[in-house]
């Protein structure tokens, strides 16, 4: 298909594409030029998108008016561990509800979805007096806890298998392969790009999650960078510079994250693993 | 089949860790040393000790919290105090998760009147301390009778604030007219607000500033206390609703309602940078202005004065609302906990509490003066604050939650000009009736 | 399909592989499951039973059998919120799998600065909601928003008023779901288009189809688990929707934008009525599994 494309048909597709990241890309330009900016001139009308006077200073004052080091030290602690605890056991399970056939699989994949399908807020609170039973509030390990197993990555994790031609799975057993042999020498090599989603996704949640921190963090020593930012969102004012300031900084991390697991989605990449 | 037998499991595991039993919970608290409510001898009182929590929000605006606990662990070496923060936004929801999961913190400070959770038995009855330590509830400026239920008393004011008027001096002066006095009417205001609006597009001055919220209408129609923002009728609220449309709509004497509301605006930000004559605000505001003045993030040269009256009511009469301080029926320590709340709610806590510019709910004249003559308080603070009354906006009562949210709701459509006024004010009284009829 | 064997005959040696095979798949399944039963499916069980109950979050429960369900389907502002649930559903469900898979096919080639472009797509599924919530009321501003201004530019005289008027605001909030989640399922998309052998492409190339036709006749159909699955995710996900909601509109002007968890939330949390609010997620999730069950049996069919 590239091969073949005319150069008029590769200008438009840039056009095109650029116009889309213009749009994309106009409120993280807001989101800068007001990180820059005095709280009171944030929502000034017309809207100015260059500062006339940069507030670098918002930049150091998140630091100070927060303990955003300390936070930021939480979340990163908390978003890696559940994103591995996240991506091995939903990767393992995923295997056994898509590839192993057995009695009573489909309906306990079922539970699995309807669990998905339910507002965590009609749950919270059940959650909430579970976890103080088994004295797990105010704790890491509750959250990570909660947060490690949730349907989305099993069933993320499924669809990708379930595109894994069965025929590629066969060969092997006929070469004498087990399951778990097959698992680690042919499936999981194959789940590069899947994976590498699943992480982004786990990280991206946890690291953006808000309500659960807020509920099961009390003390400060535990709180997350998103429960930071709303630390300055007062209940009579809220200071937009410093929320903007720390919104860019906390935004950093995970473009980073998702940078460093792009390089899984170049074309190609698997169809050398088809032919095992 | 399967599911089935999952589902069983499921169940019988819920049973047995107690989770369905909503009132397991309720079995007194842990076995801590504290034996409850006759404990404390009445001649030696034997020393309290422990560790409590302190349930607040938005620590980094109100850092005379840290004050009061750093103060009262001074003097009480004995007891320890941990602050618990949370978002003002959030905190709300988070209380309720926390008193509803039986983790609450020992002692609250409650933001938004609520009635469930007195209703529910979440919070402790106070009588026997107040009692014993002989608390004068009288000085609570007649706000502590919202605290009795049933002859229970659930709670003290900690704080509170009311409405006063905020104006800009420099917009009157080049105005030339007469600054705002303390005994003003609304249509005073109204007619005020005309003459101190000029210019155009973005170099507009505006006369005045009402804020989104519902309360900055809807409280001048409960401020003769005549009627409350529970109904079941709400065309008493008509003519604060005409006045403040036809300064939106007719006389563009204040910003209109969508643009503050979609983008974002903040009633600091436009009195800050001097483009708002007067504005009606509560009187948290003033320590806010005077941390922006001294750190010279605005230049306005501001005052107050008396709240504007509806014709037929004196001067001095204004809406408020204030913050209990409470103890969690739960608590371990109740002791402890007393011992921090009643620091937290008397003399000398609050003087903590009017050094920083804060009205603390036990406010005296001596208090207040030490108000006004905080650095950075403008001149004639002092009479502006003078009260006659306070109503409270919001009172303590069944539904006031929902009432609330539903007035929020019928408050927009009319300020947008999506609904007519006469046909929002009916939709409230028809709604207002719904919900207590559940 | 692996498991034939399975089905052969009810000897004592289909039996025994029965049983291993349970065990296996078993084996794979209970790391996941064993924490899952207990943090997750305990609790939606336990609202399942609220359901039918009478509980303020607190006191003592009551069991009040269907009666929650009955109240709450001649609630008017229970159906109201529902048919706007179905509405934003539609809409963003159709559009954000449309554009995704559109940008994936884009962008799963070698172009100027593709690391660029998926990060920038990308970027909205990345910012805190706050910051989206306070910029996009922003940008969409009836009287100098940017893209108001823009409308008036290409000729519309009376542009919407988006967020400050009932019409305008649930298509200012699917606007911006849109925006929002169209980089996360682009991705899905894109993960999924690497698993496609690229021996197939050459193969269609020698038999003279064009791309166009490769697409629909090749691609599609191998990407067709993956377009179940963010079809599902998508419904389920605009089903859930609050925290945008909340920080763009609170579900205002008046109830234009309150949708069914908004209302899910408020019986709960403001009104301390629990068995209505989970009765009312309980409705959302039937609808749900419906919506999944169809598509469990297209995607059986598909892949048969």
């Amino acid at each position: 298909m590239i091969e073949k494309k005319n150069p008029v048909a590769k200008v438009l597709t840039h056009l095109l594409l650029l116009s889309i990241v213009f749009i994309t890309l106009l409120p993280l330009l807001w989101m800068l030029s007001s990180s820059l900016k005095l709280d009171r001139d944030v929502f000034t009308v017309p809207i100015q998108w260059i500062p006339s006077h940069p507030e670098w200073n918002n930049y150091l004052r998140i630091w100070e008016k927060i303990d955003l080091g300390l936070y930021t030290l939480n979340s990163f602690k908390l978003t890696t561990i559940i994103t591995i605890i996240q991506v091995l056991t939903s990767s393992f399970a995923a295997y056994g509800f898509s590839k192993c056939r057995f009695k009573g699989r489909d309906t306990l994949f079922l539970a699995y979805v309807a669990t998905i399908a339910i507002p965590w807020q009609t749950y919270m609170l059940p959650q909430f007096i579970e976890m103080r039973i088994l004295g797990l509030t105010n704790t890491h390990t509750g959250y990570i806890l909660m947060q490690s197993f949730i349907a989305l990555g099993v069933f993320l994790m499924r669809q990708f298998y379930m595109g894994i031609p069965d025929e590629l799975l066969e060969a092997a057993r006929i070469d004498g392969l087990n399951e778990y042999g097959i698992y680690f020498r042919i499936v999981l090599p194959l789940s590069g790009p899947s994976i590498a989603t699943l992480c982004i996704f786990s990280f991206v949640t946890i690291w953006n999650d808000y309500m659960g921190p807020m509920i099961y963090f009390s003390p400060n020593h535990l709180k997350t960078i998103q429960l930071g930012i709303r630390m300055f969102i007062g209940q009579y004012s809220a200071e937009y510079g410093l929320i903007m300031a720390a919104s860019v900084f906390a935004l950093i991390p995970v473009l980073l994250v998702f940078l460093a697991f792009q390089r899984f989605f170049v074309q190609g990449v698997a169809t050398s693993g088809l032919k095992g | 089949m399967k599911m089935k037998k999952v589902l069983a499991l499921a169940l019988t595991v819920i049973l047995s860790s107690g989770l369905l039993a909503g009132c397991s919970k309720q079995t007194p608290s842990p076995p801590s040393a504290s034996p409850q409510p006759t404990s404390s001898g009445s001649e030696a009182v034997a020393p309290v000790s422990g560790k409590i929590t302190f349930s607040i929000w938005d620590l980094n605006s109100n850092s005379y919290l840290q004050t009061l606990v750093d103060n009262f662990t001074d003097a009480n070496p004995d007891i320890e105090v941990e602050i618990i923060d949370t978002p003002s936004d959030s905190y709300v929801s988070k209380l309720n998760i926390d008193l509803n999961g039986g983790a609450a913190a020992d002692v609250i400070l409650v933001k938004e009147a609520d009635y469930s959770m007195y209703q529910k038995g979440q919070i402790a009855d106070l009588s026997s301390y107040i009692e014993r330590d002989g608390i004068d509830l009288t000085t609570y400026n007649g706000l502590a009778e919202s605290l009795n239920f049933d002859g229970k008393q659930m709670g003290l004011p900690f704080r509170m604030d009311y409405y006063v008027l905020f104006y800009n001096k420099d917009i009157f002066d080049a105005a030339g007219t007469d600054y705002p006095s303390n005994d003003m009417l609304w249509a005073d205001f109204e007619e005020l607000a005309k003459q101190l609006t000029s210019g155009e597009g973005a170099n507009k001055t505006y006369g005045a500033f009402l804020h989104t919220w519902q309360a900055c209408v809807q409280n001048w129609a409960v401020q003769d206390g005549k009627q409350t923002m529970m109904g079941p009728d709400y065309s008493f609220m008509k003519p604060a609703y005409e006045m403040v449309l036809r300064m939106q709509n007719e006389d563009g004497t204040i910003q209109d309602y969508s643009t503050l509301k979609t983008a974002n605006i903040h009633y600091s930000s436009p009195f800050q940078m001097g483009t708002v004559a007067m504005l009606p605000m509560g009187t948290w505001f003033m320590s806010t202005m005077i941390d922006r003045v001294n750190s010279g993030e605005s230049e306005v040269n501001w005052a107050i004065a008396t709240l504007p009256h509806p014709e037929g009511l004196a001067a001095g009469n204004t809406v408020g609302s204030f913050t209990p301080i409470v103890i969690n029926k739960f608590s371990p320590n109740k002791d402890a906990a007393w011992e921090f709340v009643k620091y937290c709610a008397t003399a000398e806590g609050a003087k903590v509490l009017a050094e920083a510019g804060q009205i603390p709910g036990c406010a005296t004249d001596e208090l207040r003066n030490i108000i006004t003559s905080v650095e950075g308080m403008p001149e004639g603070a002092s009479e502006a604050m003078a009260t006659k009354g306070v109503v409270l906006d919001r009172p303590t009562v069944p539904f006031v939650n929902e009432v609330n949210q539903m007035l929020g709701e019928e408050h927009g459509l009319i300020m947008l000009g999506e609904v007519g006024l006469e046909e929002g004010l009916a939709s409230m009284a028809e709604r207002a009736k719904e919900i207590k009829g559940e | 399909m692996p498991a034939k064997p399975t089905k052969t005959a009810h000897t004592r040696k289909g039996m025994a592989l029965g049983m291993r095979n349970t065990v296996v798949g078993l084996s794979f399944i209970l790391p996941n499951f064993i924490g899952f039963f207990i943090f997750i499916l305990i609790p939606v069980i336990f609202s399942l039973v609220l359901s039918f109950t009478k509980w303020d979050g607190f006191t003592e429960m009551q069991f009040v059998g269907l009666q929650n369900f009955t109240n709450i389907i001649t609630d008017k502002y229970f159906l109201q919120a529902m048919g706007r649930t179905l509405i934003f559903s539609a809409f963003t469900v159709s559009i954000t799998t449309f554009v995704s898979l559109g940008l994936a096919v884009l962008l799963n080639k070698k172009l100027f600065a593709t690391d660029f472009f998926r990060s920038s797509i990308f970027f909205p599924y990345v910012a805190s909601i706050v910051a989206v919530g306070v910029v996009w009321n922003m940008l969409f501003q009836k009287d100098f928003g940017p893209i108001n201004e823009f409308l008036r530019f290409i000729g519309i005289a009376n542009p919407p008023g988006w967020t400050a008027s009932v019409k305008g605001a649930v298509p200012a909030v699917i606007i911006v779901f849109i925006w929002k989640n169209m980089g996360y399922y682009m991705l899905v998309y894109l993960a999924a288009l690497q698993n496609i052998p690229a021996e197939l492409r050459e193969a269609s190339c020698i038999d003279g189809a064009s791309p166009a036709q490769h697409f629909w006749r090749v691609t599609m159909p191998m990407l067709s688990s993956s377009t179940f699955f963010v079809v599902l995710m998508l419904t389920i996900n605009s089903f859930k929707t609050l925290d945008l909601i909340m920080v763009m509109t609170s579900g205002g002007p008046g109830q234009a934008t309150t949708l069914i968890v908004n209302y899910i939330y408020n019986k709960g949390f403001v009104s301390n009525h629990y068995g209505p609010a989970s009765a009312a997620a309980m409705i959302l999730f039937v609808l749900v599994a419906i919506i999944t069950v169809i598509q469990f049996r297209v995607e059986k069919k598909a892949s048969m």
